[in-house]
């Protein structure tokens, strides 16, 4: 088909969107249900996983030594355990320079404190960072068998363990649920926008006769239903986005504390600004794909030329 | 090739002049525009609306089929137009074997005639000027031409004035006139018109027939279907009687005469 022809018929889908009036608004409110739920579940699933992998980045084991086991016998656990190809990073603190940390931040109470005990309370310890953090539970493990596990005042890990743990459930479990209701709302979008195309080319079906009559090929008569579709689809798509938007705003207003502190220091709105150059994209896909879609099947079903 | 195989020509012993070759040039060497060649039309249920019809219509003619209600009139027209298709026998367009054409192609076929209708049949939606439009838009012709050709067009069935109107605020002698620019302005071979005043006052319906005949004047073969017979009279030029499904009279600047069968079967 010419391009004047795929224009014209194009033309003819727009007016088709504009003259249904009600039933395109109630149309586009369906497909924007389904595309906000779907892309909202994106969002949160996006989100989620960010905040997992800044967690993830947080964990490290803290094995804290006993006062008895000099600098030069935790030097030499450090350079052993460095040996591991599971473990990325092992830095060495000592008592020094962990009052030094602990003092630092000036609170009045604890200097006090340390100068009634007189002497420094800390414990020097190996702070070990794994490549991957599924390794974490094994060299947790590792430690506690070792040879120097008599030096060993405490292994630090399983508190941070639980907080991944507790957003990982969270995370997919609302991207499931976003994910289910955006698939229930996607089909009763496909059946809302098929039957308003429907309805169009019933209110149009006298003229598909006189259409072929005076020589207009059976695409030419059924490409204006598939551009109405991708309207309805585009419609949708927009309004959805200023939804989004407007949801995320919320969400961040909302969440947005223990969120930043998280993802160290971002906030939600923010993830979602930088989520968009993917979201755009894809939600327009989907949105032109769920009206070609149910264009597809009213014209099959209904447009008979 | 499409001719060899079809069933008759020299192997015909009948004397008939319908199983000349196709195609079959007049005196002037112009080939039948519109040929019908032992044509029968039965729909289901039996009714036979055309029984072994042979025709020949040749470029510039123009016809007028009359008969009665139900004579096989409007089933000769929608045979040429591919509409319906024949049973037994074969419809040649421009020597072309029309049930020959794929489904498919159909409506390029359908641009080289131009269709009137008793209920006008245009796109309610759409104003005079995009009714006449809408025939060019669908064969990709560029805006500009659209623009220039469609108001020359309307002008010469008189609507000048009336591009802006819809089909629902034109009177019933100015939508047929709509109809007939819509027709012509593809340039058609043929002008298929199917009772196109049935449903004018006579004022109206006379103005449309002589539409027609300017047109015709201008070289485009006319077929014309009616029972008017005042119309036929007027016109004065080949007149072609059915009856039954069956041609019973075919002349040359003929008048309307109602076959003597018909006559005394309708008071049986």
């Amino acid at each position: 088909m010419k391009m004047i022809k795929l224009w014209r018929t194009f033309k003819e889908g727009a007016a088709n969107y504009r003259r249904n009036g009600w039933l395109t608004f109630a149309t586009v409110s369906v497909l924007t249900m389904s595309l906000f739920m779907m892309s909202l579940a994106a969002l949160i699933g996006f989100a989620g996983h960010l905040g997992l992998r800044s967690l993830e980045e947080k964990i490290s084991i803290s094995v804290s030594f006993k006062p008895e086991a000099g600098e030069a016998r935790i030097l030499g656990i450090k350079s052993q355990l460095e040996n591991y190809k599971e473990i990325a990073s092992v830095r060495y603190i000592s008592r020094d320079q962990a009052l030094d940390d602990f003092l630092r931040d000036g609170n009045p109470v604890f200097t006090d404190a340390v100068k009634e005990i007189g002497e420094n309370p800390l414990f020097a310890s190996l702070v070990i960072k794994a490549t991957d953090p599924q390794y974490y539970d094994m060299i947790a493990a590792q430690i506690q068998q070792s040879d120097y596990r008599n030096d060993i005042s405490e292994v630090n890990y399983e508190r941070n363990k639980k907080r991944i743990e507790g957003l990982t459930s969270l995370t997919e479990r609302t991207r499931n649920i976003g994910f289910i209701f955006g698939a229930v709302f996607t089909l009763v979008a496909i059946m809302i926008t098929f039957n308003t195309i429907r309805l169009t080319i019933y209110s149009h079906r006298q003229e598909f006769e006189v259409m072929r009559l005076v020589g207009a090929s059976n695409l030419y008569i059924k490409a204006p239903f598939f551009f109405e579709g991708v309207f309805y689809g585009l419609s949708a798509a927009f309004v959805s986005l200023i939804l989004l938007t407007v949801a995320a705003y919320a969400l961040s207003n909302n969440i947005g504390g223990p969120f930043a502190e998280i993802t160290g220091g971002r906030t939600f709105f923010n993830v979602y600004v930088s989520f968009l150059w993917a979201l755009v994209p894809s939600m327009l896909i989907v949105s032109v794909l769920l009206g070609i879609v149910s264009s597809s099947i009213a014209i099959r079903r209904y447009l008979r030329v | 090739m499409d001719i060899a195989r079809t069933p008759q020509p020299q192997e015909s012993t009948l004397p008939d002049e319908t199983a000349a070759v196709l195609p079959d040039p007049n005196e002037n060497g112009s080939v039948p525009i519109v040929a019908f060649d032992r044509v029968t039309k039965v729909f289901p249920g039996g009714f036979s609306a055309l029984e072994e019809t042979s025709i020949r219509i040749y470029p510039g003619e123009f016809v007028s089929l009359v008969g009665a209600s139900g004579a096989g009139k409007s089933t000769m027209l929608k045979l040429i137009y591919a509409e319906e298709e024949p049973t037994s026998g074969t419809v040649y367009f421009n020597g072309r074997d029309v049930s020959k054409i794929d489904r498919k192609h159909l409506p390029y076929y359908r641009r080289n005639i131009g269709t009137v209708f008793q209920d006008f049949k245009l796109l309610p939606q759409k104003t005079a000027f995009e009714n006449v439009a809408y025939a060019l838009e669908v064969y990709g012709k560029p805006t500009e031409d659209i623009l220039q050709e469609v108001p020359e067009i309307l002008d010469i069935v008189g609507l000048a004035g009336k591009a802006d109107k819809l089909p629902r605020q034109l009177s019933g002698g100015e939508q047929q006139r709509v109809a007939i620019a819509r027709a012509l302005i593809l340039q058609p071979k043929v002008i298929i018109a199917d009772e196109p005043s049935g449903n004018l006052d006579p004022d109206s319906a006379e103005d449309i027939i002589d539409l027609l005949m300017e047109i015709n004047k201008l070289g485009t073969t006319v077929i014309l279907a009616t029972h008017n017979k005042s119309f036929v009279d007027k016109i004065g030029k080949r007149v072609v009687v059915l009856d039954n499904g069956s041609i019973v009279g075919d002349e040359h600047e003929g008048k309307y005469v109602l076959p003597a069968k018909q006559r005394t079967s309708k008071h049986l």
